[in-house]
């Protein structure tokens, strides 16, 4: 939800540099000696939506801040589940590293019994 | 009290502050724009001269335009604010921030700790296996309060039913180097690991 309302706001962004666009595009077309009139009409057309889109959205963003806003600040964390969870995960890690130590050890002594055996042969 | 009255009101009067500046950021943008369309119409009468008459046409386009783009940047500042407010005071999306990011971290903790149980429990029956072929060979150094776990098991079978092999699990560790010292109330590491006896 939080995620939409921050979206609805870039998107306001983008039509803040729209209509700064149509602005410039009707005042270039104005400047020349032969204007186009549809491109004329369609920047207009544009700029004057663009105007309307924003104002409508800030002020149905401002409306809801004036319903949800309190004085108050916010007192909610995720630190709890964050700390078990990562509790969690060095969990897994020390089970991880502990298996790997295990491993090691097995492949030590195998090695260490397959010298033996060679020393035997070599010496019989 | 007062003070949580006077909090209040400043947000209130933040939000019409916001309102206020949109309405006169859209009001100079269209005004000037418009006045600019205007002043772009060629007249044929003149009070000063035409030359003059251009000069001070352009020199009012370049203010004009640039208070167009004056307010465009006062919306985007304002749009700013909004954000930050949004993200601070929003506080029912703040809440469902919270608990979807707490569901997730608690998912991903149950699922560590159910994918460890389950290791846990394929490793249990291998490592029953492998401590018993250390401790029955010549390379184990274990004493007798450090038992291993097939050990364990074959005592708890014992006190579960008292007329089982106990006395050869008792044979089996005289014969094992190392230091063995008999003890009476031997305490059961289920780790294999030795821990000293705390001296209450």
């Amino acid at each position: 939800m939080a995620n939409e309302r921050l979206r609805a706001l870039e998107d306001v962004e983008k039509e803040i540099a729209m209509i700064l666009q149509c602005a410039g595009n009707i005042v270039l077309e104005l400047s020349k000696d032969k204007h186009n009139a549809s491109l004329l009409d369609r920047q207009l057309g544009q700029f004057q939506s663009s105007v309307n889109r924003v104002e409508s959205e800030l002020s149905a963003q401002i409306r809801y801040l004036t319903q949800v806003a309190t004085g108050q600040p916010h007192e909610g964390s995720t630190y709890s589940a964050r700390k078990d969870c990562q509790m969690a995960l060095n969990r897994a890690e020390y089970a991880k590293v502990k298996l790997g130590e295990l491993g090691r050890t097995c492949e030590l002594m195998l090695e260490q019994q397959q010298q033996q055996q060679q020393q035997q042969q070599q010496q019989t | 009290m007062a003070s949580q009255r006077v909090l209040p009101q400043s947000k209130e009067t933040l939000l019409q502050n916001y309102n206020k500046r949109l309405k006169d950021d859209i009001k100079s943008i269209l005004d000037n724009f418009t006045e600019i369309i205007k002043t772009a119409k060629i007249e044929d009468e003149t009070q000063v001269a035409r030359a003059t008459q251009a000069e001070q046409d352009h020199f009012e386009m370049h203010v004009r335009a640039a208070n167009i783009v004056r307010a465009g940047e006062s919306l985007m500042k304002l749009v700013s604010d909004l954000k930050q407010f949004l993200i601070l005071n929003d506080f029912p999306s703040v809440n469902d921030a919270i608990s979807l990011q707490n569901q997730h971290l608690r998912s991903l903790q149950d699922e560590c700790d159910k994918k460890l149980t389950s290791l846990r429990d394929e490793i249990a029956v291998d490592l029953y296996e492998l401590e018993e072929e250390y401790y029955s060979s010549s390379y184990s150094l274990w004493e007798s309060t450090d038992l291993p776990l097939c050990e364990v098991y074959r005592q708890r079978d014992g006190w579960a039913s008292p007329g089982s092999s106990c006395s050869s699990a008792q044979g089996d560790r005289e014969d094992v180097d190392g230091p063995s010292s008999q003890e009476t109330n031997p305490q059961l590491h289920l780790n294999g690991h030795g821990t000293p006896s705390i001296e209450k």
